[in-house]
């Protein structure tokens, strides 16, 4: 049985052993691998939790046919400062529209907050909830028992698969998660919005205003970000669908699976200069018995611009990444005699 | 540049799936190491069940069910019956009983005990 499972492991991990060292090859060698500086700006791997919109809330910026402006003010700098959701779902809300959690999520969070007072650890009600209990401890996700054993996989090797370790696109809702900033540019006369993205791969996402209909079929080339299609429900909500995601991405940092059935509806409002109001209902019947509504803010960096990040310049994590066997996922295999490694994961 | 036109051509498959572990086309063999049957899955998920062909060609089986133990988040058992015919065109079950383990990772593996027709052996697979 042992040489029957090396026969095909060996063959899977050679394609994948090429395919890295045809990369290395192919991508010009880098620096020191430090980030550019990013100070100024505040993203980038430091700029997590920073941005907060402070002062009083300024007049929402709006275009002028009447929408809201998701921009900049002509003459002005600034970008959105998106923030590190780790967990989407301690950001479950009670439908559509709604900005308040569901009650087993405030639940949570009161029995963290007291087991923090009593000098207990943050995690509190046996790590549910936010931590890492799993699928168990997020009981108003509506878990298939595929999508919650996966959770689970995910909880317990502490996501060392995360597809954003090896620098791929957050993907959907993700994008709105992964803490580095990103603009809006609404380009109205052309009937689309682009948005640029500072993190994961320095991604674009595009969005259709021009009432055109979602491609059918082998049309419909799933994404990592999809196929988007907006509209405005009122001059202060954007409402955007999209559908042909890819199944190479995950929800969150914690793991939340999806497959390529998912489709999402998002609703933009900007409440204030100064924040974003975001809020994604995730439709997977591959994945979830039923649909769930996520949301969270987020802060406006007044004088900010999107500075260069690459992800994938000296990502060491991809070097030191094993499998459950112990094995290498990337880079070379121990050779004959060599002992194992030892790094610590 | 060539390098590089290399590296676009490698299927996208060899870097990641994170949908239902199971879907996907699996490669690999069953029998004794001396004269083994290689082995090709082709497994799909729709929200409800899990469906396939294995083998795809003359002699491929249709997989009939599939129940999977999610006891162990990293090990499900899984177990699969497959009906199909052979080269002479005689209907043959076919019935695995197996381990999906490396669910993460992009060697991904699924092996465990085949039985087709008289015959029982171990298999292995990997997901391309």
């Amino acid at each position: 049985m042992a040489r029957i499972i090396r026969t095909a492991l060996a063959g899977a991990t050679a394609a994948v052993v090429f395919s890295t060292a045809v990369w290395t090859q192919a991508t010009p060698p880098q620096g020191a691998g430090t980030p550019p500086a990013q100070a100024e700006a505040g993203g980038g791997r430091g700029g997590r939790g920073r941005g907060r919109a402070a002062g009083p809330a300024l007049p929402t910026p709006r275009l002028p046919n009447g929408t809201v402006n998701f921009g900049r003010i002509p003459g002005e700098k600034g970008v959105w400062a998106v923030p590190y959701v780790t967990n989407m779902a301690m950001r479950v809300v009670t439908g559509p529209g709604s900005s308040e959690l569901v009650p087993e999520i405030v639940a949570v969070q009161q029995a963290q907050a007291a087991a923090r007072a009593g000098g207990g650890g943050a995690r509190g009600a046996g790590g549910g909830g936010g931590g890492r209990g799993g699928s168990k401890s997020e009981p108003w996700m509506p878990w298939m028992p595929w999508s919650a054993a996966v959770y689970d996989y995910n909880s317990l090797n502490e996501s060392k698969y995360d597809p954003e370790g090896y620098c791929l696109p957050p993907g959907g809702p993700r994008m709105m998660a992964t803490p580095y900033q990103m603009e809006i540019i609404q380009l109205p006369e052309q009937q689309r919005i682009v948005m640029i993205f500072e993190g994961a791969t320095h991604i674009w996402r595009e969005i259709y205003l021009d009432g055109r209909a979602f491609p059918e079929g082998d049309s419909l080339n799933p994404t990592y970000l999809g196929y988007s299609i907006g509209r405005w429900d009122n001059p202060d909500t954007l409402v955007v669908e999209t559908r042909g995601f890819n199944e190479n991405s995950w929800l969150d940092y914690f793991g939340h699976p999806h497959t390529d059935q998912m489709h999402v509806v998002e609703r933009w409002t900007r409440p204030s200069k100064q924040t974003l109001h975001y809020e994604a209902t995730v439709t997977d019947p591959g994945a979830y018995t039923r649909s769930f509504t996520m949301a969270w803010d987020i802060p406006w960096r007044e004088g900010g611009e999107l500075p260069e990040y690459i992800c994938q310049e000296n990502n060491r994590f991809l070097n030191r990444l094993e499998d459950d066997f112990g094995q290498p996922i990337f880079g070379p295999r121990p050779q004959p005699g060599q002992r194992p490694s030892t790094r610590s994961r | 540049m060539l390098a590089l036109l290399i590296a676009l051509a490698l299927p996208a498959g060899a870097w990641a799936q994170f949908g239902h572990p199971l879907k996907g086309q699996w490669s690999g063999q069953w029998g004794p190491a001396t004269s083994p049957t290689r082995l090709l899955l082709d497994l799909q998920w729709d929200g409800k069940s899990v469906t396939g062909v294995i083998n795809p060609g003359t002699t491929d089986a249709t997989v009939k069910a599939v129940t999977i133990d999610y006891t162990n988040p990293a090990a499900w058992v899984v177990k699969i019956q497959a009906e199909g015919k052979d080269e002479s065109g005689k209907p043959v079950s076919i019935a695995v009983d197996g381990r999906l383990e490396n669910i993460g990772a992009y060697t991904r593996l699924f092996h465990g005990t085949w039985t087709q027709g008289g015959r029982k052996g171990e298999f292995a697979v990997t997901r391309n």
